[in-house]
């Protein structure tokens, strides 16, 4: 590694995204060394880290603290529920670890207010997870920043993900119960289709948001300073039962004059025959640009082939890898990661701003 | 055979001559250009070629019925002229006049070209058919080139305010509109219909000179459809990076709306478009300028 330091990682709960300490693990840079969480969580929480720490072969810690005292670790991966994400993150922080953190940031703004403080004052680096090192999501920062288009004008990103999320909006019967949100999410693990893991429920603007408002944020490098939204829950029971959205459209109001628009969805694995349509467009003074965030990706068709299987897979997708090496850059040179905790915290604001823009139906600034 | 009259420039012309040998039960008899030009053949040889006033002076008992494809002051003038003559009338850029009709004593069909694209009937009929559930989102992305002698905004923001009053089935109950302060000739609005319906649209005449560029996503309950020029192009190899070239759907939803209109005359089917319909797009359309000018949302009366 040319005397580069391997960086050790501990990971504070694994109980959702796995992809986030595995993209950890297979970078040469860093090792998982210890799978650590609060002695209280419940039973369901421990399971899941220690099959994961078993995979790895590294040990489970039921206390946290202990396992920042004895691992000597450099940095922490967190992907807890939602809303334990930046009590965990502010913990290691203030233990002097780097941190990187699953989406949503949290659930409230107060919290993720506190990380920021947190962040400064102990001089670490934070990344939010995130898909700005995609190839098309690449192409179009290359495209913009080149001037191909003239100064950015209009911006705008669809981002309709085919999931479904248990039973059909309109399914429960009039004496069944309201789905629990939390039963729900913890029983959907094994097909994957859980979402937004925690016992305080989410819309998909709330757990998704970060990814199409990341693009926004990494392609104008601007912030939003005001937004309109609407939202409903359209397809999904669970989302109906806990009055959350699994979709919305927002209006944005960006820095430098340029407008945007946001359109999100969980829409369901009927709507689209891959992960789902996913696109930015963009207008500058010179020209406009439509990028397909999907490509490049390959299609593969065959006899019998599942109806759960993606038609079209992506490829050349290095953004878990080039995520990581990002962090370890930021790390080595002092420098700021593609996306960090205020980064992180102003998208939440964002997306906190729509929902009480759709409660009120008038345009609502976004607090900084 | 039902004779039609056509009122339009010698351009458009061209295309509607296109058109002759694929309409059913109808033929071009009169051609009134709006412009000089000489288009004795425009039409086809058997075509008469005369000035407005004369068509309606002197060659009334030439034609069955009239199309017009002008501006909307044009279209206002020459339209109610015809609906007073009694005869059936296609016409098109109808904005505020709209108001003034009274009681036609004639077919006046409003012309909305944009329902028969190929693509957006296809749209109209999943919905239709329930295939994709109760509608939830409509996305519109709709660029043009700049160009000098480009239409009216009220007029350019009809078609798409128009498809999405048309796919819900509805009036919304809240417009937003938001302007781009670096870009005149953009404009985006967001439309809220009841039961959590929405549409966001944005619409631009700033593009380099050449192709523009449309989409249409339209999000159900239990399906989705998607109709964009981004899945329609071809590439060309000419040196240097491939050019995306998009598949030429030629003017279909002309013949389209073209056929309808004169099958309706001839009392084969229902019309699809009333002017109810145009009224409804057009008050919307007034809704969106005002809340672009005024910052603010703007309410349906009754839901207010």
């Amino acid at each position: 590694m040319g005397g580069l330091k391997i960086l050790r990682c501990g990971v504070f709960s694994v109980v959702k995204h796995d992809y986030l300490p595995r993209a950890v693990a297979a970078h040469s840079r860093f090792e998982l060394v210890v799978v650590a969480d609060d002695a209280d969580q419940p039973d369901w929480v421990h399971e899941r880290n220690q099959l994961f720490a078993d995979e790895f072969n590294v040990p489970y810690v039921k206390n946290v603290a202990k396992a920042i005292a004895e691992y000597d670790l450099d940095l922490v991966a967190v992907s807890s529920q939602a809303e334990r994400h930046c009590d965990l993150s502010v913990r290691a922080a203030d233990e002097g670890l780097h941190v990187i953190a699953d989406k949503p940031m949290s659930t409230c703004l107060s919290e993720c207010d506190r990380l920021v403080d947190a962040v400064r004052r102990n001089d670490i680096k934070f990344l939010l997870w995130n898909r700005n090192y995609l190839p098309s999501v690449i192409q179009a920062k290359e495209a913009i920043d080149s001037g191909a288009i003239g100064g950015l004008q209009a911006i705008h990103v669809d981002f309709y993900f085919s999931k479904d999320a248990g039973p059909p909006k309109g399914t429960r019967q009039g004496n069944d119960p309201p789905i629990d949100w939390l039963k729900r999410q913890i029983e959907a693990h094994t097909d994957g289709s859980d979402g937004g893991v925690g016992i305080e429920p989410l819309g998909e603007l709330q757990i998704e948001g970060i990814y199409p408002l990341g693009y926004i944020h990494l392609l104008t490098g601007e912030n939003v300073h005001r937004v309109f939204a609407r939202t409903a829950s359209h397809f999904h029971q669970a989302n109906v039962d806990n009055n959350i959205d699994d979709l919305a459209s927002v209006s944005l109001e960006i820095g430098k004059g340029i407008v945007g628009s946001l359109c999100i969805g969980r829409i369901g694995a009927a709507s689209h025959p891959d992960i789902g349509e996913i696109k930015i467009h963009a207008i500058g003074s010179k020209g406009g640009l439509v990028i397909t965030e999907a490509r490049p990706e390959v299609s593969i068709y065959y006899r019998d082939q599942p109806p759960s299987e993606f038609k079209n897979e992506r490829i050349a997708n290095e953004n878990d890898f080039l995520l990581m090496d990002d962090f370890a850059r930021s790390i080595d040179t002092d420098t700021e990661p593609i996306l960090n905790a205020q980064n992180g915290r102003d998208i939440a604001a964002t997306v906190f701003a729509s929902l009480e823009s759709c409660k009120i139906g008038v345009p609502v600034e976004v607090i900084y | 055979m039902i004779r039609l009259a056509l009122i339009s420039s010698s351009e458009t012309a061209k295309i509607y001559s296109g058109l002759s040998t694929r309409l059913h039960r109808a033929t071009w008899t009169v051609f009134a250009p709006l412009d000089s030009s000489d288009l004795s053949q425009a039409l086809g040889s058997s075509a008469k070629v005369t000035s407005t006033d004369d068509l309606f002076s002197q060659e009334t008992a030439a034609f069955d019925a009239v199309v017009i494809d002008a501006d909307s002051a044009t279209a206002e003038s020459v339209a109610k002229t015809v609906v007073d003559l009694g005869k059936p009338v296609l016409v098109g850029a109808i904005s505020q006049w709209v108001a003034t009709i009274g009681e036609a004593n004639a077919l006046l069909m409003p012309a909305h070209p944009w329902r028969f694209i190929p693509s957006i009937q296809a749209v109209k009929r999943s919905v239709d058919d329930g295939k994709l559930g109760v509608p939830g989102l409509l996305r519109i992305h709709r660029w043009h080139p700049s160009s000098p002698g480009k239409a009216p905004i009220s007029e350019r923001l009809m078609p798409d305010v128009d498809l999405a009053c048309w796919l819900f089935g509805d009036t919304p109950e809240s417009v937003w509109s938001l302007q781009s302060a670096a870009n005149e000739d953009y404009l985006q609005f967001h439309l809220g219909f009841t039961n959590g319906g929405m549409a966001i649209i944005d619409l631009s005449a700033s593009l380099p000179s050449g192709g523009d560029y449309y989409s249409l996503t339209m999000i159900g309950g239990t399906g989705a459809a998607y109709a964009d020029d981004h899945h329609n192009m071809n590439l060309l190899y000419s040196g240097g990076q491939p050019n995306a070239i998009r598949t030429n759907q030629g003017h279909i939803e002309l013949v389209q709306q073209l056929q309808e209109f004169v099958d309706v005359i001839d009392g084969k089917r229902e019309q699809s478009i009333s002017l109810a319909d145009t009224f409804r797009a057009v008050q919307v359309v007034e809704q969106v300028l005002e809340s672009a000018n005024s910052c603010e949302v703007v309410k349906r009366e009754e839901s207010k």
